[in-house]
């Protein structure tokens, strides 16, 4: 019944985009902009009420839906249960249409942009969740019926009942599923030739939204990595990971690439080659994901005619959207302002290293694809061609990102140019004299340099830049110092965390003490409790320093009774400036073999991407 | 010379589409490992007739047939999917031999389930303690391993067998 009530406003939200796609042919009759308004409108509560029918099957554990069937199971806690409706393939598909025609409906309350063009963003964006919704409704039905009686459910991947992973994919696809609208948006403006400064303003704001969301997803989606696979690290260079980092950088350039035209009014072909790149790039990446080309821990269930479905979308989309930017696209005629530094040649430099890094992550996960039609063999691209490619290419990016918000755009001149310059001598002084007193690391000491001078150059921005107009509109104004700081601290993070992270392979028995780094590590015993969907094995271990307790860790292992499978989680203690991260192994006659990393400053990872967030945030406020 | 600029990302795209396309028709999963037993010799191991205790057979002796070996047990719920389609597989291949090995299962409820469901088995032998599935490298439940003649495994599938799977790959082998 409640998977009928959900197909009925799947179909019903399908056929009101197809009245929309209609009705806009028809834009001179009475009433037929109401119409177009209301069935936008209803087409957004038709979809909520099938997602929300689906939410309802997996609190329900209704088995005879066989999408709840494959995903759930009857003991799963409430909070996973909902999760779940997003945590399969068929599920998140749905969630992808409920953002999609969430921001057509969000959009279609802009008052900013002039109504012909308003209304033709809207008809491309109906025809984008036209394409996806079809591809919902013939490959991918959640709603699917249960041939056979089924009292419980298959369960869903233990490593997935996790907190940080139940709002992941919401948030990520705010990100990616939003930048749906920018390329409506691009492709509007280049039919109706109205890339002008309202357009920019507009998209301006919808791509920083976006663009903050995605952010915000990947990094939850890399916190959940660090702290659930216990592999010690928190970026794996995985192929999923990589297909979302791609539109991120597209996302970021455009970002850069709005502001640049809204001071200069230029580069309007970049931003719309941009605009049109970033919702590529992310069907790209779902293609990779959901067709089972890719092996990763994202595996969806593979099926080679949804991969297929997907790619002819990916195809009609991308090339239509290129081959109106082909011949629809103008340049305005004004050249661009380059001097040898200024914010436009900076902003400029930033771009072509941002794409040049995009295309260098594609090519490295696309190569073992190419390679294995062309001779049959399996290679595979990881974590050292990334490092040593794409790292340097965005070395000089963070450079000049230290000074780029304080550049003039006419002039060759820095203000102020000594504090800068002072800032920066005192920070390779320091670095190297931190360096020296530790242990000099190449990679540490570029890592640390770039992270001071970004921090060192913004707080002196923010110096400079003070002025008395009251606090707010200083710190609207001045939000990109904020994201270049929030950047700055990550880099600390990222450095510190990878150079300097120890790791140890201990193996202990009950109340044996061991020493790592100057603090002492005591297994003081194990203990098994029986939780709801799941039995738990815990080792508590007592972490001290110059004989005082610092605290209690308690690594575990899981095993799901549903599953079958165990799981190890990750027993963290997080300090101000070093994470302890312990990992349960196996026992042997009595010993505990255990895996134990210092990781420092990882804190400051999670804190710079909370700052970039923020910043992108607070730069939609700025007109 | 600019609108050949402005045309690389559409034909970077379909290039990039082509070699996907060929992946994907090529329908390679790289979540299943090519399995270490393709074009060996099937283990020599002695099953016991779950049906009765006495009667046993050696795999090494099943020569001259092309056999299909499906582990299965009565927990495992995509079993429960596939089953029908083993009858098929058995009406349009009347002289395959199909083998079940009845997996880390209790022997009462093994019965009840083929009792119930319906036995398309030509022999059902025992693995209670999973050892005969470790000699095939069984990852989970069911999979499915085709004989050839000489006694050599030439296809393994992992997962409940589809009808698409059936007809596109089982029956070319066969």
């Amino acid at each position: 019944m409640i998977s009928l009530i959900g197909f009925s406003g799947l179909f019903f939200s399908f056929l009101l985009s197809i009245l929309i796609f209609v009705i806009y042919f028809f834009q001179n009759k009475k009433y037929s902009e109401k119409i177009l308004y209301y069935a936008i409108y209803s087409s957004f509560v038709c979809i909520l009420i099938s997602f929300f029918s689906l939410m309802f099957a997996y609190i329900n554990s209704d088995f005879t839906n066989y999408n709840v069937f494959q995903n759930s199971h009857s003991s799963k806690p409430l909070l996973y249960k909902i999760a779940g409706t997003w945590s399969n393939h068929e599920g998140s598909m749905l969630l992808w249409l409920v953002i999609m025609i969430f921001y057509n409906f969000l959009f279609s309350f802009n008052k900013t942009l002039d109504n012909n063009l308003k209304k033709l963003t809207i008809f491309f964006q109906t025809l984008l969740y036209l394409c996806f919704s079809s591809y919902v409704l013939f490959a991918s039905n959640p709603f699917l019926v249960n041939s056979i009686e089924m009292n419980e459910g298959l369960g869903l991947n233990p490593i997935l009942q996790d907190p940080a992973l139940a709002i992941h994919p919401p948030m990520l696809y705010f990100g990616y599923v939003g930048f749906s609208l920018i390329l409506s948006l691009a492709i509007a403006g280049l039919i109706l030739d109205k890339i002008n400064t309202k357009w920019i303003l507009v998209t301006k704001n919808w791509t920083l939204f976006c663009w903050s969301m995605l952010t915000g997803g990947i990094a939850l989606g890399s916190y959940w990595a660090y702290y659930e696979l216990g592999w010690g690290g928190w970026w794996f260079w995985d192929p999923v990971e990589n297909v979302s980092l791609m539109p991120w950088i597209a996302g970021l350039a455009l970002v850069h690439s709005l502001m640049l035209t809204q001071k200069e009014q230029l580069l309007k072909r970049w931003i719309v080659f941009l605009s049109i790149l970033c919702f590529s790039l992310s069907i790209f990446g779902t293609f990779l994901v959901r067709s089972g080309i890719l092996t990763s821990v994202h595996s969806f269930a593979s099926d080679s005619s949804r991969g297929i479905f997907i790619l002819i979308l990916f195809l009609v989309i991308t090339s239509f959207s290129f081959i109106v930017f082909i011949f629809k696209s103008t340049d305005s005629n004004k050249n661009l302002n380059l001097l040898f530094l200024n914010k436009t040649s900076t902003l400029v430099i930033n771009n072509i290293l941002m794409i040049v890094a995009c295309i260098t992550i594609l090519l490295g996960t696309i190569y073992p694809i190419i390679i294995e039609v062309i001779s049959n063999n399996r290679i595979s691209v990881g974590a050292p061609y990334y490092n040593s490619t794409v790292l340097p290419i965005l070395l000089p990016g963070f450079l000049l990102m230290s000074v780029a918000p304080a550049l003039s755009w006419q002039t060759n001149k820095l203000p102020k140019l000594k504090s800068y310059l002072f800032s920066f001598i005192l920070m390779s002084i320091i670095t190297l004299l931190v360096s020296y007193f530790t242990f000099f690391n190449t990679w540490g000491f570029i890592g640390i340099f770039l992270s001071l001078s970004i921090i060192g150059a913004s707080l002196i921005s923010f110096y400079n830049n003070y002025n008395n107009y009251g606090l707010k509109k200083f710190i609207i104004y001045n939000n990109a110092l904020i994201a270049h700081i929030g950047v700055g601290i990550m880099i600390m993070g990222i450095t510190c965390s990878s150079v300097f992270q120890s790791e140890s392979n201990l193996s202990f028995s009950i109340n044996e003490t061991k020493e790592v780094n100057g603090y002492i590590y005591k297994l003081e015993e194990t203990k098994i409790y029986n939780k709801k969907n799941y039995q738990e094995l815990v080792g508590v271990f007592k972490i001290y320093k110059n004989n005082k307790i610092i605290t209690k860790v308690k690594p575990s292992k899981r095993y799901y009774n549903v599953s079958k499978m165990i799981t190890t989680e990750v027993g963290i203690y997080r300090h101000w400036f070093q994470d302890f991260y312990i990992i349960l192994g196996s026992e042997n006659d009595n010993k505990w073999s255990v895996k134990i990393y210092q990781n420092p400053l990882v804190n400051f990872i999670w804190f710079g991407v909370v700052l970039m967030i923020i910043s992108g945030l607070i730069g939609i406020r700025k007109k | 010379m600019n609108k050949l600029i402005l045309s690389l990302p559409i034909i970077l795209i379909f290039i990039i589409s082509i070699f996907l396309l060929i992946f994907l028709l090529q329908n390679k999963d790289p979540n299943v490992p090519p399995s270490a037993l393709l074009d060996k010799k099937i283990p020599p191991v002695n099953l016991v007739d779950l049906f009765n205790d006495n009667k046993l057979i050696n795999l090494s002796n099943l020569k001259n047939k092309e056999i299909l070996i499906n582990f299965f047990a009565s927990w495992c719920a995509p079993c429960k999917v596939e089953h029908p389609l083993l009858f098929q597989i058995k009406k349009q291949n009347p002289n395959l031999y199909i083998l079940g090995i009845n997996h880390k299962d209790k022997k009462h409820d093994a019965i009840n389930y083929l009792n119930q469901d319906g036995n398309p088995y030509d022999f059902v032998g025992v693995d209670k303690k999973g050892l005969i599935g470790l000699e095939f490298g069984v990852f989970g439940l069911p999979e499915t391993f085709l004989i050839n003649k000489s006694g050599k495994i030439i296809y393994k599938y992992l997962g409940p067998l589809t009808k698409k799977v059936i007809t596109n790959e089982i029956q070319h082998l066969l």
